[in-house]
């Protein structure tokens, strides 16, 4: 949402559409992330008052939905793709063949016996 | 060789103490598993690179010292040769009546009633 987005550019690499919005997406998550984890002790917690623990679960429940963890999605940082991402390397399978096999990725190897 | 409930409650009690846990005998649902849990917000937006702008950074850290910009210098020579040649942007309009007399006509765009010659 655009509410969230950055004034100005704040990432490098590939940049498109996708990217920027999984971008503010990761940072509305990090900023809301104490709110809602204290949200969820009190939903867990059995010895708190009912009330206030249903009254937790409509907040957590009404809060966005960029503040949820979920929301957020591995994205190749080479080509901006969200399949077959490797997560060790962020990067979509056929980008890490690529900068593998033009040894880019220090100690990756391509396999042979 | 029966452990009385008492001892090893007081056992429970000084393994908490030791181990920094809650003491909690009834075993009830106190959802401090989500308390233990790590932040992950630090790790989760440091995903893409950030973006770096040396000269812009160096300029903004140092406003005294004079840092050299070659691409905002290339840029600012283009704009001034462009507008030697009368190539430059249009003047900003600055009101409604304005902007609307000035407006190139564009083909397939009706022509407005007042500029319409008398035929």
């Amino acid at each position: 949402m655009s509410q969230f987005r950055a004034k100005t550019l704040d990432i490098g690499g590939y940049v498109n559409k996708w990217i920027i919005r999984d971008h503010t997406k990761r940072k509305v998550v990090a900023e809301y992330e104490t709110e809602r984890q204290s949200l969820r002790y009190i939903i867990r917690n059995t010895s708190l008052p009912q009330r206030m623990r249903a009254q937790a679960q409509l907040q957590l429940s009404q809060m966005h939905c960029y503040t949820r963890p979920t929301q957020v999605k591995n994205r190749c940082i080479m080509g901006g793709k969200g399949r077959g991402v490797l997560s060790d390397f962020r990067m979509g399978r056929f980008q890490f063949r690529m900068n593998a096999l033009a040894g880019n990725i220090p100690g990756v190897k391509k396999a042979s016996w | 060789m029966s452990v009385p409930r008492a001892r090893i409650l007081a056992l429970l009690k000084t393994q908490c103490t030791i181990f920094n846990t809650t003491y909690n005998p009834n075993r009830l649902r106190l959802g401090n598993k989500i308390l233990r849990q790590r932040l992950k917000g630090p790790s989760i937006t440091n995903y893409y690179p950030p973006r770096i702008r040396v000269v812009q950074e160096l300029k903004k850290a140092y406003p005294d010292w004079e840092v050299e910009d070659e691409k905002e210098d290339e840029r600012v020579e283009g704009l001034k040769i462009k507008r030697q040649r009368g190539k430059g942007a249009p003047k900003k309009r600055r009101t409604a009546a304005e902007s609307k007399k000035l407006l190139k006509r564009r083909p397939g765009q009706a022509r407005p009633a007042a500029a319409t010659p008398a035929a």
